[in-house]
């Protein structure tokens, strides 16, 4: 493992790449930083620029982009009091007090350097456990697929947000619009009406785009000309020295930070729930477990180190489906499997076994870029702050503009263009409607993933369904599956959920 | 029935629709003797019909419940100004820069785009400034234009500027 992580370096610490990565995680910052930019954005506008680049050069920059964008909600959270990404929203409870007291710096400084130390932890037990993952998943069949693919898809579309009939609702309809084009399995064309862009499907990326990127901008119209914009604060960097906090402040949150670290991990690894759930999750933990849990929410910078440590440590936790089985946790990760495929990468057990130096190089990525991003969101905090001030109805325009570059650029055709307009407004159909996008997402990915191996599955025993229950891995993900529907009917029949069930459904 | 539930009525009708056009669709795809290429789409369309069902169906019972907690929360929070018609007005201006994107070209759409949204979103009270305006389209379309052309070998449709 050593030297392919040293090769991984080798490849990383050329100065092409690094120069990539540098201006990769500036550019997740301020996506990061501005309210209604997100890593998904960030990744999707971006992908379109490494289509020529070798999957190595490429690949890196796309994590570059993943870690400063998960990492950078932390300056509005702070600075605003508004999180720019779901997964900073506890920050804001304590950082916006800390703010208020004038301790600004401290609070983005604890938030940086617990945000750093979050993804390193992260990404050390992605190594690790990673390849040992995939050598059990190398043994995985179809039905093992099909019903990891099933488990997921209930997870996600009965955690998010809203009604479970809803995220259900959304889930299903992803796989419904994964079903137009060549059938898996005897090759039917279905849903295509004779169009002949269909036969391949839709692009697993101009659905991203069109649902993340250009629905945002549809969304930005409806209320954006009347909404009221809030300053910035302004922050003094003078007589700073090191982060903006003591080493005896360091020391007395490390339990906090490994507690929230692996609740981070754990939350990442579950398909489905990501940094949005872990942060709010560990910040009610850290509460609990304090001395003095009154002072949370009036500025104490446990908070701010509960929830960045937690967000951060998804990255490798969320990272971990993605390289061992192909199977994305987030809309973050699910869009960077765009980015593997893009550039003929195909994740899964076998990624570790052909693909060895290639996946050492992300994991040093990923480190590396954790170290830019401590240095470059600190001393680099005023240029941001300035960022945040670009006024939208420019911004967001420029924005689409580059999404119908991102589109036609895949292959070159204008379908792919009509294609992201049909799934913008379609996800701002969904915004409307209150239903959540991620299922969509993630049922649009595994949809096809699922209907191949449950026939694959059904081949191989001769089309008995009993096979995927006497299987004993898939007959476990199935139940699981089972029972986390039956669990979520009972906890919303019964009037109150716990704290975890209302933590779970923010 | 309260304007809450008059919108997840919509909510419900609108899954409903969309899940029964889905489901004679699934209906038409060639197969259906035994396990092929309609079973799953078949089975997706009836799980949708009955999401979509339930939902509507959930607009009528949660009547009650939508009446009690509105009496016990008189202070809501501010509704936000919302307005269709830029939203029509945006969506109209992406439409034809879509549709002309093939025969104008690239540098030249993208300008124009850019210069109309711009005006098209301006915060309520803030100044259209023209000038400005075009500047940042102009230079904007024209280095998109560039560096994927030089830089990163997309050849974007030059249409009328085909140089």
């Amino acid at each position: 493992m050593l030297d392919l992580l040293q090769q991984g370096f080798g490849a990383v610490f050329s100065l092409n790449i690094m120069l990539l990565m540098l201006g990769g995680v500036a550019v997740g910052i301020v996506f990061g930083a501005v309210p209604g930019l997100s890593a998904t954005m960030a990744v999707a506008l971006c992908l379109p620029l490494t289509f020529t680049m070798g999957p190595q050069a490429g690949l890196s920059l796309l994590v570059a982009l993943f870690v400063g964008a998960t990492s950078g909600g932390l300056i509005s959270a702070i600075l605003l009091k508004i999180p720019g990404t779901p997964s900073s929203i506890a920050t804001v409870f304590d950082g916006g007090p800390l703010m208020e007291q004038g301790l600004g710096v401290k609070a983005l400084g604890v938030g940086i350097v617990f945000s750093f130390l979050g993804t390193i932890f992260s990404i050390i037990a992605l190594m690790f456990i990673a390849p040992q993952l995939a050598k059990v998943a190398l043994s995985f069949g179809p039905h093992e697929y099909f019903a990891i693919a099933v488990f997921s898809l209930t997870l996600i579309a009965t955690l998010s947000a809203g009604s479970m009939v809803k995220g259900l609702f959304a889930g299903t309809l992803g796989i419904a619009v994964s079903t137009v084009g060549i059938a898996p399995v005897e090759a039917v064309r279905r849903f295509t009406f004779g169009v002949s862009e269909l036969n391949g499907g839709f692009s697993m990326l101009t659905v991203m785009i069109g649902m993340f990127a250009v629905a945002e901008v549809i969304k930005l119209a409806e209320t954006g000309r009347h909404a009221v914009r809030s300053k910035a604060g302004s922050v003094s960097m003078k007589d700073i020295k090191g982060f903006g906090f003591s080493l005896k402040e360091f020391r007395q949150e490390l339990p906090n930070a490994s507690r929230s670290g692996l609740i981070g991990l754990a939350v990442g690894i579950l398909p489905g729930i990501g940094a949005g759930t872990s942060n709010l999750l560990s910040y009610i933990v850290a509460k609990k477990r304090a001395k003095q849990p009154e002072t949370y929410g009036k500025g104490n910078i446990g908070g701010v180190v509960a929830s960045e440590t937690a967000n951060n440590a998804g990255i490798g936790g969320a990272m971990m489906p993605l390289m061992t089985l192909g199977i994305p946790g987030d809309t973050t990760t699910a869009i960077l499997l765009g980015g593997f495929l893009i550039h003929g990468i195909q994740p899964g057990p076998l990624l570790f076994i052909s693909q060895g130096p290639l996946v050492y190089t992300i994991f040093a990525a990923l480190l590396v870029a954790s170290v830019m991003m401590l240095f470059m969101e600190f001393y680099g905090l005023r240029l941001f702050i300035k960022l945040l001030d670009v006024p939208k109805h420019i911004l967001l325009p420029i924005i689409l503009v580059l999404c119908v570059v991102g589109a036609f650029g895949l292959s070159s055709r204008l379908f792919d263009v009509w294609s992201i307009l049909l799934f913008g407004v379609l996800g701002y159909g969904f915004v409307k409607a209150g239903m959540p996008v991620a299922p969509f997402i993630i049922g649009f990915i595994l949809g096809p993933m699922a209907e191949t191996n449950l026939r694959r599955g059904l081949m191989l025993s001769d089309g008995n369904f009993a096979s995927f229950f006497t299987n004993p891995i898939a007959a476990t993900f199935l139940g699981l599956a089972l029972a986390f529907v039956l669990w979520q009917l009972y906890s919303a029949v019964r009037p109150r959920g716990g704290v975890l069930g209302q933590a779970l459904r923010t | 029935m309260t304007t809450a539930n008059k919108k997840e009525l919509t909510i419900g009708v609108a899954m409903l629709g969309a899940s029964i056009a889905y489901l004679v669709m699934a209906y038409r795809v060639p197969g259906h003797d035994g396990i092929d290429a309609a079973t799953v789409p078949t089975l997706l369309a009836i799980l949708l019909c009955l999401l979509g069902l339930l939902q509507t169906l959930s607009a009528f019972t949660r009547h009650a419940q939508a009446a009690e907690s509105s009496s016990d929360t008189p202070d809501q929070p501010k509704p936000t100004v919302t307005e269709p018609l830029t939203v029509l007005k945006t969506l109209g201006l992406i439409l034809l820069y879509v549709v002309l994107l093939g025969p104008v070209g690239f540098p030249i759409m993208t300008a124009i785009y850019l210069y109309l949204q711009f005006i098209v979103l301006t915060p309520v009270g803030h100044k259209i400034r023209h000038l400005l305006y075009v500047v940042i389209a102009v230079v904007t379309s024209g280095v998109i234009y560039l560096l994927f052309r030089e830089a990163f070998d997309l050849l974007l449709p030059a249409g009328l500027l085909n140089f």
